[in-house]
């Protein structure tokens, strides 16, 4: 009789989907999309722009403060522009986003640890990918973990739930 | 119909005119960095877009690496995929339209395939070799 009382606290470890839960349950899928048009042509340019929800603005501005040597590629900015998409960074943080799913998780993953360098080097998005091939990272369909948009085909909508991952020479992704 | 063409005829001027000032100021630039300069040169020009350098990523790249060599037609960055507009003023009329965003690519691109700023030499040359494509 005794061990009934554990099949409560057996289903909830089943059903708890991720390492990372801790506080209030996030009440939003996903991450909230970007929505500041000099964010996407600047940062967007070059690479998928990154919904600021993505890591906290202590890892944003860690990053900000080195464009000249933005992953070894010059990434500067003109002044104005450059104060303009630190504001934009620092309000849409991930821990300001707490509601959001994916924002509660980078941050939960990271209590106690140094600030990151990347969105990719977080624990939560490391174990995240982890059961996924490296070739397939690597393939030039992909080219690397920083292109979001390569497998996870509603990023832009900051949605990367499981069921709309297809990727490149491999197909859908089956969790 | 000739107010239209006249519109048309402002609207190109208009256009090119951010271009043609903007050589013209790195023309002072470079007589002021080399009394002896003569002029932006397409050739030169050439050599610098196409030619290989260990850039900042430790790899050799040259501009053709995300620009490709048809400047009509768009191309990927050699690095992270991302497709890049054409370079051409003609087949991309927002090309070489504003001063800022020229000025900001001249510096990290330089940077990226050079690992230094370009002179002002170095940059009239490239933009007129760019703009010779069109003609």
């Amino acid at each position: 009789m005794k061990f009934l009382l554990f099949i409560p606290f057996l289903l909830t470890l089943c059903f708890a989907d991720n390492d990372y839960y801790q506080g209030s349950k996030p009440t939003k899928k996903g991450v909230a999309p970007v929505n500041n048009a000099l964010y996407l042509k600047e940062c967007g340019s070059c690479h998928f722009a990154y919904q600021a929800g993505l890591l906290p603005a202590n890892a944003w501005n860690k990053m900000m403060n080195n464009l000249e040597n933005h992953f070894d590629t010059d990434a500067t900015l003109a002044q104005e522009d450059w104060v303009s998409i630190s504001n934009y960074l620092n309000a849409n943080s991930a821990e300001k986003n707490m509601d959001y799913k994916r924002s509660s998780r980078i941050v939960n993953s990271l209590r106690g640890r140094a600030i990151p360098d990347s969105i990719s080097q977080t624990p939560y998005m490391i174990e995240k990918h982890n059961e996924i091939r490296p070739s397939l990272i690597t393939q030039k369909e992909v080219k690397g973990i920083f292109n979001c948009m390569a497998c996870h085909t509603t990023a832009d909508k900051g949605i990367y739930s499981s069921r709309d991952i297809v990727i490149p020479n491999f197909g859908r992704w089956k969790d | 119909m000739r107010i239209l063409l006249l519109s048309l005829a402002f609207l190109t001027l208009s256009f090119s005119a951010v271009i043609d000032d903007y050589l013209k100021d790195l023309s002072t630039q470079a007589k002021q960095e080399n009394p002896n300069f003569n002029g932006f040169d397409t050739k030169r020009g050439e050599v610098l877009f196409t030619s290989e350098h260990i850039g900042k990523k430790g790899k050799a790249i040259s501009c053709v690496s995300c620009h490709g060599n048809d400047f009509t037609k768009s191309h990927q960055n050699f690095f992270t995929g991302k497709i890049i507009e054409p370079l051409s003023p003609k087949a991309n009329p927002s090309r070489l339209s504003e001063v800022k965003t020229i000025e900001k690519w001249l510096r990290r691109n330089f940077n990226d395939v050079y690992n230094r700023e370009g002179t002002a030499q170095e940059k009239g040359d490239v933009l007129t070799y760019i703009l010779s494509k069109d003609q």
